[in-house]
């Protein structure tokens, strides 16, 4: 404290001090007007930072929220979609046991040819649908036009394999992959294949089952017939080439057992006749199963052994096709739940960047307010002080 | 004795007691003056006369009038205000500066953020024009706010070149005008009263002076005073003023800096000699903060674009047959800058190599004649570290031609990498269809496959435009990544063959694969998810359909949050840089801290000036309580000494009527 005190000093350091006062009133009440502790960086900096992150957070959150909202329309309506084609595989599946009604003339036959064909179409249309934005629903990674188009030789898969996937931070699927869910269902019973040759009218082959896995080789048999005699006996072949099973007694309906495999022949096999069971593959297309599902049926003529050899086939496929089809909706399905699941945490991470960012720059109002109070209060001595100071003079007293 | 004597002494009383009210009241009229030091009467007895009786006092006489004053106070009170000012000018641009840099939605952080994320209505629906319409408005939202950002930090260059012409100007007026006064005080000094009102106007000249630059103040035994300023050029000597002048910077002309003009001789003042004075606070900010501040924003600016842009090139665009995205972000080139004093017109120039590792600074490249030729050094001015480059050298991302005519010796460069990136930024597209979403290669696995493995990402990396596109046919060989690759060609030809390895979380990349040639046009990056099992066959090759394709786009969304700006490789490490957010984050940070320390030293240094000035008015000032009982107390002598002429006219009377 120095000694003396110049007047022009005093009134000045009291104009500051107003000043200054009335600057954190003004501060306290910027603050209190807009609710934010930080409106500039130098505010704050550590806080200023993390609110941004917490903001860009916030944004990532949203935008990732966007991707899964587009990956839930696809998802939802591609299951839809699927279970709508499930619905037309059971119809045609109906149909086909239908036929395998003796009692069936070839003309009623024909007429379930017409009502798979008719199903076999609704299905196309189902396996382009579209998902109403100028995309496919089983576009896979991409498909230019329809996916599924009519070609010589069958329906033929236009796309690309795969899915499309939405950006990495959520990696949804956009589009099923319509060659996994139509195309390339497992042949004959997943393991292997019967079919019965060229020209085979008495007899037929079942679709067989695996008896022992762990003797299967991924070999194709063949299994050759022959008669003598009035005795009907066959002969296996592997990949051609003979085995010890040269000419065993055949009777029909009973099982055969090759390498793990296990199938009935059953009717009356002519010298010559062959049936051929080769392992699996994954080509068995929903559109040619229908497709030689309808030719047979409209075959007319056909003996009963075909005829049964016909049906087994044709349900054999479109219960795989069928298989092949619930697999992919179950997936879907699963993808929805994961979605749903994405979406709160996401919904979770969004809150999580808001609070944040109020914590890091918004105002503790209770903390504000009595700020303000207090700095009123001393905005209020300020003045008094200063009025009563400055009214103080000797000036005064000598005029007296 | 006479009657005469009680007369004189009367009279001389009442002189000095006028001597001494008139000071009061020159203290009183000048209360409020700006500098002044209030001033009294110094009374001295006027000796004593010799009688056989003793000495008998011949009253008072008038000494001189003297000023309260304080060298030393004064002297810390203009250092004080000198240093006051320096950290308020700075602290003032630096909140300018601050503004540049909002927070939140106004900020460049979030824009760039959301030019990201709009890519995700992209990658959602590659064909749909209206996302990619968003993205192109968000990218030049983005571009925009990058310009203005720019454009700003310029105004402010501006602004504080303007500023420090016109305080140069005035300094020089204050310092003529010390050297004016210097004069009259030396002629006025010569009659042997000092001139109180001179010294307090040269004083006030002087602090107010400090307030522009900070100047040493030595005292010439005559009365003047020497002015010397940046530790040691004379700015005033006696009654000659050496004028301050800006000088344009010798790289870059629309900076100034500081010389003074020593009768046609320039000797400059680097900003590291002013300490004090509102033109050292500009200086530093000129030529520290607003570099800093326009190299950190040039840097994300670059980063940013040139990431993109390099995304863009590896894509596949929207038109018709479709080809490699042109660049999405134009942003101003990097530049060299000569020296002005340059001997020699040295061909040098630089270009963006690696732009996620530019860093936020310039750089000075001297032709070092003790250097063998075509080796040069180059010192990073962030840091001041400094290396040895040649033609070709490649440093953080930028990469340094130097052609003919080879520099000079001591020849001197500024290469400014990012400096003018964000002020020029603009969107360089304008047709929805040349965002390149698609990416030019598509993976596929074959449906038999028994692993787990699927695509997590695949993008290309390098675009070889002679090459045929090949397609790569991977069969896993075991359970735990190896596999062996073919490439064939459109005819289903084997062009080349070999065996790699897969491990998790390393992508494979078409180009590590040996033998390397011939090329393919598109070397690509494979990230799996999951485990291959052995005999899992996957194939990439040509995207068929580019339409409908996403990976270009998820690709470019992905640069969003990678490390694209600062990445630095240390010893062959690469350390990774900071994503956009984070640049941003810590651009705010920085400046935030910057402008919080320079408001805290303003703040303790107008504190510190305040107090110094109040010590030197308590010491100098005038306080009107003193002046008024000072008035009292002489007006009661003067009163006292009128009655003495009375009391001596009265005996005068009685004398004359005794007489009479």
């Amino acid at each position: 404290m120095s000694l003396r005190i110049s007047t022009r000093q005093l009134a000045e350091s009291g104009i500051a001090t107003l000043q200054k006062r009335q600057i954190e009133m003004s501060e306290s009440q910027e603050q209190l007007t807009s609710g934010k502790r930080v409106a500039r960086a130098s505010d704050d900096p550590a806080a200023a930072a993390r609110a941004e992150r917490a903001l860009a957070g916030e944004m990532r959150a949203q935008t990732s929220q966007r991707a899964v909202d587009a990956s839930r329309t696809a998802m939802s309506l591609s299951e839809t979609a699927m279970g709508d084609a499930l619905e037309l595989m059971q119809q045609a599946r109906e149909a086909m046991v239908a036929a395998g009604n003796a009692s069936y003339s070839d003309q009623e036959r024909r007429n379930l040819a017409e009502k798979v064909k008719a199903i076999r179409n609704q299905l196309l249309t189902v396996a382009n649908r579209s998902d109403g934005a100028g995309s496919y629903l089983f576009g896979g990674q991409g498909a230019s036009t329809q996916p599924f188009a009519d070609a010589p030789g069958g329906v033929a898969y236009r796309g690309i394999s795969g899915e499309r996937r939405t950006e990495e931070g959520t990696d949804l699927p956009l589009t099923v992959n319509g060659d996994g869910v139509f195309m390339t269902a497992r042949t004959g019973n997943g393991v292997y294949e019967t079919r019965a040759g060229a020209g085979v009218t008495a007899a037929w082959i079942d679709n067989g089952q695996v008896s022992d896995p762990a003797a299967l080789t991924g070999s194709t048999y063949t299994l050759q017939f022959s008669v003598t005699a009035g005795a009907t006996t066959y002969a296996v072949l592997r990949d051609g080439n003979p085995t010890a099973v040269t000419a065993a007694p055949y009777t029909s309906g009973q099982d055969i057992t090759v390498d793990g495999m296990t199938f009935r022949v059953s009717g009356t096999p002519a010298a010559g006749d062959s049936f051929t069971v080769a392992p699996s593959s994954s080509t068995l297309s929903i559109f040619d199963t229908l497709d030689r599902a309808v030719a047979q049926l409209a075959t007319g003529g056909r003996s009963t052994a075909q005829i049964a050899q016909g049906n087994t086939d044709a349900l054999r496929d479109i219960d795989q096709s069928m298989a092949q089809l619930q697999g992919a909706r179950a997936v879907a399905g699963e993808m929805l739940v994961r979605i749903e699941g994405e979406t709160s945490r996401l919904a979770d991470q969004k809150l999580a960047a808001q609070e944040q960012r109020a914590s890091a720059e918004d105002l503790d109002m209770t903390e504000a307010i009595s700020k303000f109070q207090s700095r009123q209060t001393g905005y209020d001595a300020a003045l008094k002080s200063y009025s009563m100071v400055q009214r103080l003079s000797l000036f005064d007293y000598l005029n007296a | 004795m006479s009657a005469n004597a009680l007369m004189s002494l009367g009279i001389r009383a009442m002189n000095a007691n006028y001597a001494a009210l008139q000071a009061t009241g020159h203290n009183i009229a000048n209360a409020n003056t700006e500098g002044y030091s209030r001033q009294s009467v110094v009374l001295e007895t006027n000796g004593g006369q010799f009688t056989g009786a003793g000495f008998f006092g011949k009253g008072v006489n008038v000494a001189t009038v003297q000023r309260a004053h304080s060298e030393f106070l004064t002297r810390e009170a203009a250092t004080s205000k000198s240093v006051a000012a320096a950290d308020e000018a700075r602290s003032a641009q630096l909140t300018q500066l601050e503004k540049v840099f909002p927070l939140g939605e106004a900020g460049l952080g979030y824009a760039a953020s959301q030019m990201f994320n709009a890519l995700v209505d992209v990658a959602n629906k590659p064909s749909d024009t209206s996302s990619r319409q968003v993205v192109l408005a968000r990218a030049g939202e983005f571009a925009s706010k990058l310009a203005t950002a720019g454009g700003q930090i310029e105004t402010l260059q501006r602004g504080v070149t303007e500023e420090l012409k016109a305080s140069v100007t005035q300094a020089n007026m204050l310092a003529t005008r010390v050297a004016e006064l210097n004069q009259r005080i030396a002629s006025a000094t010569g009659s042997g009263q000092t001139p109180n009102d001179l010294l307090d106007q040269r004083d006030q000249a002087i602090s107010e002076l400090s307030a522009y630059v900070q100047v040493t103040r030595i005292d010439a035994g005559d009365g003047t005073v020497s002015l010397f300023v940046g530790g040691g050029q004379k700015l005033v000597l006696a009654g000659q003023a050496t004028p301050l002048v800006t000088v344009p910077d010798s790289y870059d002309a629309t900076k100034l800096q500081l010389g003074v003009n020593d009768s046609g001789s320039l000797r400059m003042l680097s900003q590291e000699l002013l300490t004090g004075g509102s033109i050292a606070g500009l200086m530093r900010f000129q030529n520290e903060d607003l570099v800093a501040a326009r190299n950190q924003l040039g840097q994300l600016a670059a980063a940013v674009a040139g990431s993109v842009n390099r995304q863009q090139a590896l894509g596949l665009d929207g038109s018709q047959p479709p080809g490699s995205g042109a660049p999405l972000l134009a942003v101003g080139a990097p530049r060299v800058l000569p020296a002005s004093g340059n001997s020699g017109g040295g061909n040098v120039s630089i270009s963006v190599a690696e732009p996620t590792e530019l860093q936020a600074s310039d750089y000075e490249l001297l032709a070092d004649p003790s250097l063998p030729a075509g080796s040069y050094t180059l010192t990073r001015l962030s840091d001041g570290s400094t290396q040895t480059v040649s033609n070709g050298s490649v440093v953080d991302g930028m990469r340094i031609t130097i052609g003919a005519p080879a520099p000079a010796a001591n020849d001197r460069f500024l290469l400014q990498p990012v400096a003018m990136a964000a002020v020029s930024a603009s969107l360089a597209m304008e047709n929805t269809r040349g965002l390149a979403a698609a990416s030019p290669v598509a993976a596929t696995f074959d449906v038999d496959n028994i692993g787990t493995a699927s695509v997590s990402a695949l993008s290309a990396t390098a675009v070889n435009g002679a090459a045929a596109p090949l397609t790569a046919t991977l069969t896993f060989t075991d359970d735990v990544g190896s596999y062996s690759w073919e490439l064939r060609d459109a005819g289903n030809a084997l062009v080349r063959s070999g065996t790699g390895s897969w491990s998790a979380g390393n992508p494979i990349r078409s180009d590590a694969w040996t033998p390397a040639t011939p090329a393919q046009r598109y070397d690509w990056a494979l990230e799996l998810n999951g485990v291959p099992r052995s005999g899992d066959v996957l194939t990439v090759g040509a995207t068929p359909f580019p339409a409908s394709d996403n990976g270009n786009a998820r690709a470019m969304m992905a640069l969003g949050e990678a490390g694209l700006v600062g990445q630095r490789t240390v010893g062959g490490t690469v350390v990774p840089g900071a994503s956009v957010t984070d640049a941003y984050a810590n651009m705010l940070a920085e400046i935030g801290v910057r402008v919080q320390g320079a408001e805290l030293a303003a703040q303790q240094s107008a504190t510190i000036a305040d107090q110094a000035d109040a010590d030197l008015q308590s010491k100098v000032g005038v306080n009107l309580d003193e002046e008024a009982a000072r008035l009292i107390q002489f007006q009661q002598s003067y009163q006292a000494a009128a009655k003495m002429l009375q009391v001596a006219q009265s005996l005068f009377d009685t004398l004359l009527q005794a007489a009479g």
